[in-house]
């Protein structure tokens, strides 16, 4: 776990600092320094109170947000290992997709486009062949039971719970090398939930580097092979699930 | 692999800029966004545009944001050559390489930029149709200053491009000034690339559109920058056109570029007060 030569992501001393100049120039401190390493078949979930930090770092290690100090060193599948907090807009861009993948709780609806469009236009994206990737596309939609009969339906009209689904099947097919997962099963009712969560453990069995927010500590203990608690934009503990989770409910209680 | 000079972008723009009256460079000391304004007090001159460089690739779209007045339409302009620029260099891979500067072509080698090279889309589809004419002609004359000459090749070419930009063929006949306005700018894309151009740039093609009607477009578009791998500049005031169909983007404010990033981290974490403010305004 601690080999280094298999380090996907290398997090160094990151912060995040929002200067609110719609507010008086206000800043916000969203993160303090932060150190974490994440490995090929490995799913680290970040856990914490809200506003600790946890999706400001997902942001950051996607660059959604502008790290305003520190290092995240990715480790390609070829070539050699970039620093995404230097690299230039259009280096990033040729990373999103295959390299790193960003799974929100929110499908961001495409007016004029079904479920099985978007799920296979995801996989072409990260370089299937067509054909293979509408193959894909229907393994997750039918994996994640979303019914035949609203592949082809625009996706804005389809519920919340549905939504979502579309959303983790186009962000899983054809997985990139790191994916950052933020509350991808929000949504979902319990049946629904378990077949997300089952798809999302394939993952690292895949050896895809997961880092993800769950709201629910049901998830992290099911998933995750580490799991890292934040506070006040830093890490406070990290370890195996069972130990953080104890602490976690410790406080809790 | 087989043109091994042929740089990796498909335009690229430097120090590009446009002052309006004297050119006079005095005029630079006291325009812009900490200024306030883009008209020079000591030169009367008005600074539309300075210092703007960006490069675009195959298969990619920038985005250009400001409000009326930023200075978004002017770039554009002058990479059209529909404006001369007053300074800066514009170059396209496919012309000597990317070693010729589109400025200093002559006006008729810079027009036929347009038929091969560079396709325009304006907001008004009165600047880049002729609505005396029918939709098919106006593809037609496209195809014709591109060396076409055989009626019915001219004529299946530009059914097939009517047909993709989804205009009903039996309306192909019929003046485009009978024409409604989402039509009119789904005619103005399929003249726009008759020719196969490499590089479109959009200027506000959705706005002025009713809302389902621009979604339409808006869908169109975006499908057409997918499938041909076009090099894209869309210059909107509206994020949401930014949003679906750039990944990147440049802000500008009275006539500078203030700040320029992904189009996701523009939107969610902008850094320039005046982006906060245009977010900001969006968002409400």
């Amino acid at each position: 776990m601690n080999d280094l030569m298999n380090a996907v992501v290398d997090i160094r001393d990151l912060h995040k600092t929002f200067v609110l100049h719609t507010i008086d120039g206000r800043s916000i401190e969203a993160l303090r320094g932060v150190d974490l390493t994440v490995h090929g078949g490995e799913h680290v979930a970040l856990a914490g109170s809200s506003g600790a930090g946890k999706s400001s770092l997902l942001k950051c290690v996607y660059r959604t947000y502008l790290p305003t100090a520190g290092s995240v060193l990715l480790t390609p599948r070829v070539g050699a290992a970039v620093d995404l907090v230097a690299s230039s807009d259009a280096e990033l861009a040729g990373l999103r997709g295959r390299e790193v993948g960003y799974v929100s709780q929110f499908l961001r609806a495409e007016p004029r486009r079904g479920a099985f469009d978007i799920v296979t236009r995801a996989g072409v994206f990260r370089g299937m062949p067509r054909d293979e990737a509408r193959d894909a596309a229907a393994d997750a939609l039918r994996r994640l039971n979303l019914d035949e009969s609203l592949w082809d339906v625009h996706a804005t009209v389809l519920s919340g719970g549905e939504k979502q689904r579309v959303n983790l099947a186009a962000g899983t097919i054809s997985p990139p090398r790191l994916l950052l997962l933020d509350e991808p099963v929000s949504a979902l009712d319990p049946a629904n939930r378990e077949a997300a969560l089952a798809l999302i453990a394939d993952l690292t069995l895949q050896g895809v580097a997961v880092l993800s927010v769950f709201h629910d500590l049901d998830a992290m203990s099911r998933l995750a092979t580490r799991v890292v608690l934040m506070r006040d934009g830093r890490i406070a503990h990290q370890g195996a699930p069972a130990h953080v989770l104890e602490l976690l409910e410790g406080v809790a209680r | 692999m087989t043109e091994p000079n042929r740089p990796d972008w498909m335009l690229k723009v430097e120090g590009l800029g446009k002052i309006h009256g004297a050119p006079d460079r005095r005029s630079l000391h006291d325009t812009g966004p900490e200024h306030g304004t883009s008209k020079s007090r000591l030169t009367g001159s008005v600074v539309a545009a300075w210092n703007v460089s960006f490069e675009v690739a195959a298969g990619e779209a920038l985005g250009v944001i400001g409000e009326s007045g930023s200075g978004k339409s002017t770039v554009m302009r002058c990479i059209a050559g529909d404006q001369p620029a007053t300074a800066g260099s514009v170059r396209l891979a496919r012309v000597g390489d990317g070693a010729t500067e589109i400025l200093d072509l002559e006006p008729a080698a810079r027009r036929r930029l347009r038929v091969d090279e560079l396709a325009v889309v304006y907001q008004d589809p009165a600047e880049g149709l002729d609505l005396r004419v029918t939709a098919g002609g106006n593809v037609a004359e496209r195809l014709t200053a591109a060396g076409w000459r055989h009626f019915g090749d001219i004529r299946s070419r530009a059914s097939e491009l009517l047909s993709r930009t989804e205009v009903p063929l039996e309306r192909m006949d019929d003046l485009v000034a009978t024409y409604s306005g989402g039509m009119r700018q789904r005619v103005q894309l399929a003249k726009a690339l008759a020719n196969r151009p490499p590089i479109v740039l959009l200027d506000e093609p959705t706005t002025g559109l009713d809302a389902s009607v621009a979604a339409g477009v808006l869908d169109l578009i975006r499908n057409l920058l997918e499938e041909l791998g076009l090099a894209a500049v869309v210059v909107s005031h509206d994020f949401r056109v930014i949003e679906m169909l750039t990944t990147r983007c440049i802000v500008m404010h009275h006539g500078r570029v203030v700040e320029s990033g992904l189009t996701d981290q523009l939107l969610e974490d902008p850094h320039h007060p005046y982006s906060q403010r245009l977010v900001a305004a969006a968002r409400s």
